[in-house]
């Protein structure tokens, strides 16, 4: 059985120290891009030259290969991988666990040597994790009645 | 798992199509891709074989425009639906929040649907997952051959469901199921 949250809920102030460190990490580690993804494919964070749009595919497609990559785990007895790369030309991607339902992707040009990537990717995520365990330990607050019938609502004129 | 974005005041919903292989999901997504504009549709991402077959899921992010100031966004996957990619279907399945059955309105793929919604329950209930709302689209009614509604309905145990009755690839009912799915989800957030 595999344990999932109902929603994740990321405030103003957490965005903004996510955005802070990985502005910072892009510097210091020299990678094109740093992107934050949850297990289901979604962006949390981009940052680096990659566009909002490209961020989004990136997301969803580094999700699935890491999904992917832990059943092959589960197939060969582990219980799971924790990070998977990707080495091309120009352009290397390294993705990796942060916390049991968060994702790291970063993005490096080919003069990064593979040790150097994995230094930076695990520093990263070092720094990332308790602003996501911040995160986890808000409880869940119910949006209001009102609010979730207003957006039944409302539904109708989207389409 | 909906993701609420306070920073972008945005809220994102993942929908997956799920069903037997060629009943028409990467056709439902194909129209919804055609008809929502430019502007508020991201990347169609499709991994396919060579004979054009999905192999790991197609994606379409798709921004429905704003309610109550929240804009609300939806991740849209198909699964592969050949039974050789079982593995593939749950991991796809992975915190989901809504799903589109697909069913095949042929009466040749009566063993199909049904097996593929047996294998949609199980993945939901081991991912713990046995609440997510689910509708229902019997597609593919102008085949020669389609079963009538009722037994196809029988047969899959559909009383009391959203139901709709498609043809996705002239978009009968594909934008009725996204809005049918949308207001489930929207509904359990």
């Amino acid at each position: 059985m595999e344990g999932q949250l109902s929603s994740l809920v990321i405030t103003k102030e957490d965005m903004d120290t996510i955005d802070e460190l990985f502005s910072q990490y892009l510097v210091d580690s020299q990678a094109k891009d740093i992107i934050l993804l949850n297990k289901s494919g979604e962006l949390l964070a981009k940052s680096g030259t990659v566009t909002r749009e490209s961020a989004v595919a990136v997301s969803a497609l580094a999700a699935g290969v890491f999904s992917a990559t832990n059943e092959l785990a589960k197939l060969l007895g582990e219980h799971e991988f924790t990070l998977t790369f990707h080495q091309g030309k120009e352009t290397n991607i390294h993705i990796s666990l942060v916390d049991p339902l968060i994702l790291l992707a970063v993005i490096f040009d080919n003069k990064a040597p593979i040790g150097a990537i994995r230094f930076w990717a695990k520093k990263i995520s070092a720094s990332i994790r308790p602003v996501l365990q911040k995160m986890a330990a808000v409880p869940h607050q119910e949006p209001s009645e009102e609010f979730r019938k207003g957006l039944q609502d409302e539904i109708d004129n989207l389409f | 798992m909906s993701l609420i974005d306070f920073s972008k005041s945005e809220i994102t919903f993942k929908i997956v199509y799920y069903g037997p292989a060629m009943s028409g999901k990467t056709t439902n997504l194909g129209w919804i891709y055609r008809m929502i504009p430019d502007k508020v549709k991201g990347q169609f991402t499709s991994i396919a074989t060579e004979t054009e077959r999905t192999l790991f899921f197609d994606f379409l992010p798709v921004e429905l425009g704003s309610v109550k100031g929240f804009k609300i966004r939806l991740s849209l996957y198909t699964v592969p639906g050949q039974e050789l990619y079982k593995l593939t279907r749950k991991s796809v399945l992975k915190s989901v929040d809504g799903i589109v059955f697909v069913a095949d309105s042929s009466g040749a793929r009566r063993d199909d649907n049904i097996n593929n919604l047996a294998d949609m329950t199980r993945n939901l209930e081991e991912y713990e997952l046995p609440d997510t709302p689910v509708v229902y689209q019997l597609n593919k009614r102008d085949l020669p051959d389609v079963m009538p509604v009722d037994q196809l309905m029988d047969e899959l145990d559909l009383g009391g469901k959203p139901v709709f009755l498609g043809i996705a690839s002239s978009g009968v009912s594909v934008m009725d199921c996204l809005k049918g799915i949308t207001r489930e989800v929207v509904s359990k957030i």
